[in-house]
């Protein structure tokens, strides 16, 4: 039986145990293939040259596969953004890679025509939208190039860690 | 053996908080359980990502979730809310989502509590006066207006409840320039424009400093202490009493009860999911109505084989939602002038103003009838949910040069401004919480199944509101104008479940929100509700607590 004094002090230790957690899933990655395909969907998304910064410059890819792997982050999405990944792989028979940007932009605007294309395209983008205007903090939003791009920024205090991981 | 605590109340949010405060100054010993954790003033951030966007303050839906029935094509159809990602959690940390909440406070019209009486029934509509008067709760909500530092301005309008001090503790917040036009548009309308009164400080109180301006004010803590949560109103001030033990990450899974009275609550610690039993002489629920209504049916033993406090049967019964509408309009750069609009892009100020001129209709929809209230505020300045708003054009997801464009002008070149309205949510039959015994979560409880049903009624007053408020945005110049109804309620301002009344065969509780089963069972949430009157909630939670608090003193007096 637990006393009341190990409940109250297990009480007492807010969080620690939940950052473990955290720690843990950190280490899991995409699997390389799947990320260079997201990586060239989001630099497709977000080219150099427009108003915003481009993906590769604010860390999109690197977000995304943190974010993914989270214990914050609702696993049947997980599962989506790399179910989604291999269709768009299997559908190009490996080629995609290789896509030039108009092909790319065909590539994708045919995905958006079917129901999971459009659903997974917006998934990603809602991903690269986070990594582009999260607090720094999370590893996207580079020297807050996206809050500048469009002339905001966070408000104040700051986060000091990652999902309140106090 | 005596129990080590007068009383224990389960939920740290706005009305378990209350109700803490108001025993531990009066010098009794409580436990205050929350199943949350507890967070700092100082540790609040503007997290977007963690605080709007993950579920870091509420449970992860595949731990703990909600079974929502809605009427799809004439049928009822079940949707666990891990599937829909519709959480039904708003805030489960020390202070429950009182931290979070916006801040517009209302008090409720004296009609509100008969509302039978003065309107009528309507049919489809389970209406039914309170128990208690405005006048009885008057007192009450001039002590939250006090304690929890609610500022603005004593405004005479003949739909606004009679107050029994001059004014507000505080002056209103700073406002954004847009006020005054604002202000003016009302003004050319023959419409009267109100200062909103707000939970938040204007000014430095004791520890308490004084709101400044952070532009991210819902859906976040306050990390200067002017927002009055429970955490800052009610459970600082009771810890500093030393009567006060608060017990975090400490999930209250069951009541055990004998036939008159409860016994014990069933505590699960969070972290550990260690189990261990706590008693006191008196209980108080105050985990949020639908929640609360989850425990009694949960607590279901051979002497309330019903569950706790469901001798009437109407427990979960009669939910309801402070809930109408919601509308908009844009001002562009283009069509300003160049120093207005940027005076409209000031960040952080509020808008501060609300309409009351639909609040009671004559000669309306056939009659007098109730109408609603409107708070106008600008659109929510979170940079993630505003930037993933732009990505489609008719259909069509955007990206490369086009988002941009997009974005960008959206960021710079606009800012939107929303109104919503607070008008009755009728109860009905079709409106209740029972248990989907089907479903357990991660403590092995069974989950609550909320059936939502809006009354065509409601619907018809929040559209002849919009178009009120839309004639406001018009004169105010705005463009793109629009108004969106729907039965959807939000799932942050919930009340009923256990209605309070005289008729023990009718009502969960007595006018004091006292079990008729269990006399050491109060419940301090929005559940006693019967009706919601056309405010959002809190003002009222709050005043409700306060005066449970003092009812509980009186029954530990042995005075009533
Ligand atoms: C973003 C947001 C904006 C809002 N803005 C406004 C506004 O402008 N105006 C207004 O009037 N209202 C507003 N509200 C609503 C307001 O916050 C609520 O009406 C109020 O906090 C409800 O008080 P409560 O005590 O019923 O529940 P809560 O404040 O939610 O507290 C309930 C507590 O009980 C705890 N709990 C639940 N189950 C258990 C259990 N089994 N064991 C232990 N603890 C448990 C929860 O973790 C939680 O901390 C807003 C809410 C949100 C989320
Ligand atoms: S500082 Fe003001 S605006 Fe910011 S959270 Fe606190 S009360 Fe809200």
């Amino acid at each position: 039986m637990t006393t009341r004094r190990t409940f109250l002090s297990a009480s007492a230790v807010v969080g620690l145990s939940l950052v473990s957690a955290k720690e843990e899933s950190r280490q899991r990655e995409l699997p390389q293939e799947l990320y260079n395909i997201l990586q060239k969907v989001q630099n497709h998304l977000f080219p150099k040259g427009t108003l915003l910064p481009s993906a590769s410059l604010f860390g999109a890819t690197d977000f995304l596969q943190e974010t993914l792997y989270h214990s914050s982050y609702d696993r049947d999405i997980r599962n989506f953004v790399l179910r989604g990944a291999k269709e768009l792989r299997d559908t190009h028979k490996g080629e995609l890679l290789n896509y030039n940007e108009e092909q790319m932009e065909k590539a994708l605007r045919d995905f958006e025509e079917t129901k999971m294309g459009s659903n997974w395209l917006s998934r990603v983008m809602i991903l690269s939208i986070e990594a582009l205007l999260s607090d720094p903090i999370y590893g996207g939003n580079f020297q807050e190039l996206g809050w500048k791009a469009l002339e905001t920024t966070g408000g104040s205090p700051r986060p000091t860690s990652r999902y309140v991981a106090l | 053996m005596r129990d080590k605590y007068d009383a224990i109340i389960v939920g740290s949010g706005a009305s378990g908080g209350a109700v803490a405060y108001q025993l531990c100054k009066a010098g009794y010993r409580v436990a205050l359980l929350e199943k949350g954790r507890l967070i700092r003033r100082e540790e609040f951030s503007k997290d977007e990502l963690a605080y709007c966007r993950r579920d870091i303050v509420t449970p992860n839906l595949f731990d703990e979730y909600h079974t929502i029935e809605e009427k799809i094509d004439g049928a009822w159809v079940e949707t666990p809310t891990f599937e829909s990602g519709w959480s039904f959690w708003n805030g489960n940390i020390v202070g429950g989502s009182s931290n979070l909440m916006s801040g517009m406070l209302h008090r409720m019209h004296p009609d509100d509590f008969r509302l039978k009486t003065v309107y009528g029934e309507i049919e489809g509509a389970n209406i039914e006066d309170w128990a208690i008067s405005y006048e009885e709760l008057e007192p009450y909500y001039t002590l939250a207006e006090e304690l929890v530092g609610i500022s603005g301005k004593a405004q005479p309008h003949p739909y606004k409840a009679p107050r029994s001090t001059k004014d507000f503790p505080q002056a209103p917040t700073q406002e954004s320039a847009i006020t005054k036009l604002f202000d003016r548009s009302c003004k050319a309308l023959g419409v009267t424009p109100l200062i909103t009164p707000r939970a938040v400080l204007s000014q430095d109180r004791g520890e308490r400093l004084a709101c400044y301006y952070s532009n991210f004010c819902g859906s976040y803590g306050c990390s200067s202490g002017a927002k009055g949560s429970s955490r800052e109103a009610f459970i600082a001030p009771a810890l500093a009493t030393g009567n006060l033990t608060l017990l975090t990450n400490s999930h209250v899974t069951k009541l055990h009860s004998t036939q008159k009275e409860v016994t014990e609550v069933e505590v699960v610690n969070t972290l550990t999911l260690a189990s261990q039993k706590l008693s006191a002489k008196i209980f108080v629920l105050a985990l949020q109505a639908h929640e609360s209504s989850r425990l009694l049916l949960n607590s279901a033993n051979k002497f309330h084989p019903q569950g706790l406090s469901n001798s009437s049967g109407e427990v979960g019964k009669n939910l309801i939602f402070s809930a109408g509408g919601a509308g908009g309009g844009t001002f562009y750069r283009k069509s300003m002038k160049k120093k207005d609009f940027e005076a409209l892009m000031q960040r952080g100020l509020f808008v501060n103003r609300s309409l009351l001129d639909w609040y009671i209709q004559k000669n309306w929809l056939g009659g007098k009838e109730k109408g609603g209230l409107v708070e106008f505020m600008f659109e929510h300045q979170n940079n993630i949910s505003r930037a993933i708003s732009t990505r489609y054009s008719n259909s069509r997801l955007l990206w490369g040069k086009e988002l941009a464009q997009a974005m960008h002008s959206s960021f710079t070149q606009s800012k939107k401004i929303r109104f919503e309205i607070f008008n009755d949510w009728l109860p009905t039959d079709d409106c209740f919480l029972s248990l989907d015994t089907k479903r357990k979560d991660k403590y092995g409880m069974s989950v609550g199944k909320l059936r939502i049903h809006g009354h065509p009624h409601d619907m018809s007053v929040a559209k002849s509101i919009a178009k009120e408020c839309e004639k406001v945005l018009q004169e105010m110049g705005a463009e793109d104008i629009y108004s969106s109804l729907s039965s959807t309620p939000p799932q942050n301002l919930i009340a009923g479940g256990c209605r309070f009344g005289d008729d023990p065969k009718r009502a969960v509780l007595n006018k004091n929100c006292q079990s008729f089963d269990t006399a050491n069972l109060f419940v301090a949430d929005a559940s006693f509700m019967p009706t919601g009157g056309s405010t959002p909630y809190t003002w009222t939670i709050y005043a409700n607590a306060l005066r449970v608090g003092d009812m509980i003193i009186k029954v530990l007096q042995r005075k009533l």
